[in-house]
């Protein structure tokens, strides 16, 4: 049976063991059975089309592989992370999706659930991915990581050359982690605001201090629905925690708000939201989303991320600090100059993580994985418009199965898209945002 | 004849030279990761997870190989798993003999980094590094997130040797 014939099977099969939750539909599973596939992202079109995203290696066994194995042990060549990107298209509200798309060149990039790719559509259909890629440093002759931006204008069928939109420096930090990148443009976000503006911003060390580790946001921004980009500009000059993930989310006038982790001089790794104009300007002062102090001499890989409407501002993060740590959700009334207290989303788990963000009609709905009694789970839960609760923990799905890392997008008929990682094959389903 | 067997003979220990020069870091799934520690009952296991890109890492290991130098003959053992994608094994390996020779490390061997972890801590949340403290009796003393001074381990250790 050809792979993508395997394919057409596989994602028409219902699969009702791992759901739990009434709420949800049936899942489908949108990746090859011949793929080891994570870090799904997922995204709702103007039309309702739902496009999936994941990262994924490629059988090891491949001529392909095999062929790329043979030259890095010709060559000596080795990338810190070779994984390949694709995308597929839902028309008919998720029961089905066309076959994957290979959206990146080569095995090129950088990707891992705490540094996913991401992917967005544009008011008028477009498709928009952004993700890091490996790339070397001609003149030093280093590796470093670029972010890479293509976009689709058919629907997903196809989609352009990947360009890089992060600028090539000769900063040269590999000495700073032993034989590392010489330089990074990676752990971003991307989002498209309502006037269609497509922002891609990433962490990046062109101005890290080897004594201090701290990296700036950087972000490339087009108005013409990804066809250009301006150069990149400093958006956050320093302070933030180079391996928690960004995250962005604009207001119904397409000001940008970032979520992002600082850090100061006394590893004190805070959640953080910030402001900007949207006509191109720096981030305003990033505040504190609260909760207990966490400081940590290490590599947190938590990103902070958001969701807005009007002047309230949804945010969940996972804070080491808690007791027991876990996801924390804070919730801003006046567009991120304040947050109420934060609090858990699930006090029962051994542990949470990987929180995602959706609007939904009255407020938004929140999904995790999260450690309970067996391996992780995905796990949801409703908020009302003030931020607060709305109903209990919903478990997404059970069994022996390893689920996790889930992304949400809001769908047109008021429900959520969901998209997780469950072993080794990435799964999508629709649920209620209501409680 | 001679000439050939000592050329022979050169070659074979150039080759074994250049071989230990780069020793391959084993694979670690969780099963084995559990005999691991298991067969070093008895002693206080230090047991860090680590991984190449993350720099707070590799600033503490040289402390944790010196302590690891002088309390092992009190029964002290340290074991490091990279945390690192389970098909760098060879980068790994390189990273360790440029770096870090004689780090006992091995590489997790499955994708899933929380079943490695759960061997010891089901509550991991990831973050690197993270060292624990293995008593005697095999049990987990103490968690430790985030890189620590040398004197810092030392007063963690101390108490438990």
């Amino acid at each position: 049976m050809s792979p993508a014939r395997k394919f057409a099977v596989v994602s028409l099969a219902i699969l009702a063991a791992p759901v739990l939750a009434a709420a949800a539909a049936a899942p489908v599973i949108v990746s090859t059975p011949d793929q080891r596939a994570l870090a799904p992202d997922v995204a709702v079109g103007p039309d309702g089309e739902i496009a999936m995203l994941w990262l994924a290696k490629g059988d090891p066994n491949s001529a392909a592989a095999q062929a790329a194995e043979a030259e890095r042990a010709k060559t000596g060549h080795s990338h810190q992370s070779s994984m390949n990107l694709y995308v597929a298209v839902s028309k008919d509200g998720g029961a089905t999706f066309s076959a994957p798309v290979h959206v990146n060149h080569g095995d090129d990039v950088w990707g891992f659930a705490v540094s996913r790719p991401r992917i967005a559509y544009g008011p008028t259909g477009t498709l928009h991915v952004a993700y890091p890629a490996n790339e070397q440093q001609a003149k030093l002759g280093k590796a470093i990581l670029m972010t890479h931006y293509t976009r689709s204008t058919d629907g997903g069928q196809t989609f352009e050359a990947p360009r890089r939109v992060s600028t090539v420096t000769d900063s040269d930090l590999s000495g700073v982690i032993h034989g590392g990148f010489a330089s990074v443009a990676a752990f971003g976000t991307m989002g498209v605001a309502p006037d269609g503006s497509v922002y891609i911003a990433w962490i990046d060390t062109r101005n890290m201090k080897a004594d201090s580790a701290t990296g700036s946001v950087y972000a490339a921004v087009s108005r013409d629905d990804g066809r250009t980009f301006a150069t990149d500009r400093m958006m956050v000059a320093d302070g933030v925690c180079p391996c928690c993930q960004l995250s962005i989310a604009f207001d119904a006038q397409s000001r940008p708000y970032l979520g992002s982790r600082s850090v100061t001089g006394d590893n004190l790794r805070s959640s953080t939201v910030a402001q900007a104009d949207g006509r191109g300007g720096e981030f305003g002062a990033r505040v504190p989303t609260g909760g207990a102090p966490w400081h940590l001499n290490g590599c947190p890989l938590k990103p902070t991320v958001l969701a807005v409407r009007g002047s309230t501002v949804y945010t969940a993060a996972h804070n080491g600090a808690e007791t027991p740590p876990g996801v924390m959700i804070a919730t801003s009334h006046d567009g991120g100059a304040s947050f109420d207290k934060p609090a858990p989303v699930q006090p029962g788990a051994l542990v949470s993580d990987a929180p995602a963000l959706a609007l939904t009609a009255h407020g938004a709905l929140i999904a995790w994985h999260a450690k309970v009694d067996g391996p992780r789970r995905v796990y949801y839960r409703a908020l009302d418009a003030r931020g607060v609760y709305a109903g209990p923990v919903s478990a997404l799905t059970e069994g022996d199965a390893t689920s996790q890392n889930p992304a949400l997008a809001t769908r047109k008929d008021g429900r959520v898209q969901i998209a997780w990682q469950q072993d080794d094959r990435i799964y999508t389903t629709a649920i209620a945002a209501a409680p | 004849m001679k000439r050939r067997a000592f050329l022979a003979a050169t070659a074979a220990s150039l080759l074994a030279a250049r071989a230990r020069a780069v020793d391959a870091v084993p694979t670690v799934d969780a099963k084995q990761l559990r005999g691991l520690l298991d067969a070093r009952r008895g002693k206080v296991v230090v047991l860090n997870l680590w991984a190449t890109w993350c720099a707070p890492c590799l600033r503490e290991i040289p402390d944790l190989m010196r302590i690891e130098q002088e309390l092992g003959p009190r029964g002290l053992a340290l074991v490091g798993v990279s945390m690192d994608e389970p098909g760098d094994a060879g980068r790994v390996a390189t990273f360790r003999a440029k770096y870090f020779p004689g780090f006992r490390t091995w590489l997790r061997a499955g994708q899933d980094l929380d079943a490695i972890a759960s061997v010891v801590d089901p509550a991991w949340n990831e973050v690197l590094p993270t060292t624990y403290l293995i008593g005697r009796d095999g049990k987990v003393v103490q968690r430790v997130q985030g890189a620590k001074t040398h004197a810092e381990f030392l007063a963690l250790i101390e108490g438990a040797l």
